[in-house]
């Protein structure tokens, strides 16, 4: 007991990082997700290529492999990127890219007719997608966003790569040092608590969004 | 003088014709009924009237302003955005599956496109739509949503929300084509009143009976010409095109 409350200060350290790397990747990926769904499927032919090509480059390969080419590739071009910095980008531009493939399907699946009603009632397009289409997404994109959400705080453990000294790698370090698994333990526990406030709130999301079918 | 005039109206579908030349001229305060089998191109008619689709050739006047008219080489060309927008506000289009916003109360489906089209103020917005479920039948479902709403209901609803931006003109894509049968009566009813209230009507319909009874002049459509047209009573009681009564037996016969 007195060695978890000695460990307690470092892991809610940890701690914070992960939750502050979610954060900002969900903040900045959600509206970027929108956006990038709605040019993924743009009349306008090279926004939509280049918005294909993106997603393909993304999702495509390996978050892991993604943070080390953010942090030692601008290294390379001569910058020096904070740590944080490189991997808040490559979360960002990596949730981004799924959170598009969501937003997509979404738009896509939303019937014809409601574009026309709205037409025909002479609302702009602006107002079709804010007012019409966009809410009606929302309902729909819950479960799978709920999903990518879950997976975000599992993937912050990634950037221990770029020795960002994030939850589960504080565990691992008390855990070589002190050669207990203790530290493991309460690591998971912390990832539970983060994963289960995430579904309850999506449940409660879902709930909120039930007063139209 | 027309409200509505749609002359010599081409429309494709890539290498499918759709329409194949036809003219269609409305008066104020007429009710018109397009009949004709599925594929004969009256929907399409509708909706190239819409704006939901373009002419390939033709051209289109509503109220006096030339929406599209073709070029030297036959082409239809489209006026300004602006225009066709300021025209379109004069036509209220009513769809075979309603298209009401799901996410949205029924007032708040009214008072959408006057709020937010109009910028009228809400109050005055909710006001006129308290009017017009009145009219509709469906006072007390102001604060329904659609999906508690009978397809009945629902058409009405949609009926409503057209009408909330005042328009010159109603058409009406099959409006009762989705509804079980025993409630075909009470949407009808409604584009009735609406009829006695000299509201211009262009319907697409199935409805022999309504078009019988309510339309000034019937339009039999098919392989997308207009095969026969005339007083509702001389195409549908003596038709003197074959295929138009090849058509009505039909659609008789299976009432």
């Amino acid at each position: 007991m007195d060695y978890i409350i000695m460990l307690l200060p470092s892991m809610l350290k940890g701690l914070t990082v992960t939750l502050k790397l979610f954060s900002i990747t969900l903040v900045m990926a959600l509206p970027l997700g929108v956006i990038m769904g709605m040019a993924r499927i743009s009349s306008f032919s090279p926004l939509r290529w280049f918005m294909e090509f993106y997603v393909w480059l993304f999702r495509g390969t390996p978050l892991l492999l993604q943070l080390l080419f953010m942090y030692f590739g601008l290294m390379t071009l001569g910058l020096r990127p904070e740590r944080e910095m490189a991997a808040y980008l490559a979360f960002v531009l990596n949730y981004s890219a799924y959170l598009a493939e969501i937003f997509r399907a979404g738009i896509q699946s939303i019937d014809r007719g409601q574009y026309e009603a709205a037409d025909v009632l002479g609302l702009s397009r602006y107002q079709t997608m804010k007012n019409i289409i966009l809410p009606q997404v929302f309902k729909r994109v819950l479960p799978p966003i709920g999903n990518e959400v879950i997976n975000l705080v599992k993937d912050t453990a990634l950037v221990y790569v770029l020795a960002i000294s994030e939850l589960s790698r504080v565990a691992r370090t008390h855990v070589m040092r002190d050669d207990t698994f203790i530290p493991f333990l309460i690591a998971a526990i912390f990832y539970l608590m983060m994963t289960g406030m995430v579904q309850r709130f999506f449940k409660w999301l879902e709930l909120r969004y039930d007063y139209f079918h | 003088m027309y409200i509505l005039q749609a002359i010599d109206i081409h429309k494709n579908f890539g290498s499918l014709g759709v329409l194949h030349g036809v003219t269609l001229q409305v008066q104020k305060g007429e009710v018109i009924a397009i009949i004709g089998p599925s594929g004969s191109g009256k929907s399409t008619l509708l909706r190239c009237l819409n704006h939901l689709e373009r002419i390939d050739s033709g051209r289109i006047e509503i109220e006096g302003e030339t929406i599209a008219q073709n070029n030297s080489e036959g082409q239809a060309v489209y006026s300004s955005e602006a225009k066709i927008t300021q025209a379109r506000r004069k036509m209220g289009m009513v769809f075979q599956n309603f298209n009401l916003f799901p996410h949205k109360s029924v007032m708040e489906n009214l008072i959408m496109a006057p709020t937010r089209v109009k910028n009228m103020d809400k109050a005055e917005a909710e006001e006129s739509a308290r009017l017009l479920l009145a009219k509709v039948g469906l006072s007390q479902k102001a604060d329904n949503y659609p999906f508690e709403l009978s397809g009945g209901q629902q058409q009405r609803v949609a009926i409503a929300r057209a009408l909330a931006m005042n328009p010159d003109i109603m058409c009406f894509d099959e409006p009762t084509s989705a509804l079980d049968p025993e409630l075909t009566g009470e949407v009808l009813m409604v584009m009735k009143d609406l009829a006695l209230e000299d509201m211009t009507m262009v319907v697409v319909t199935h409805e022999i009976g309504f078009a019988r009874e309510v339309a000034d002049r019937v339009i039999f459509m098919d392989e997308g010409v207009i095969m026969e047209e005339g007083q509702a009573e001389e195409v549908l009681l003596n038709p003197r095109q074959e295929r138009t009564s090849a058509f009505l037996s039909k659609v008789l016969m299976a009432r």
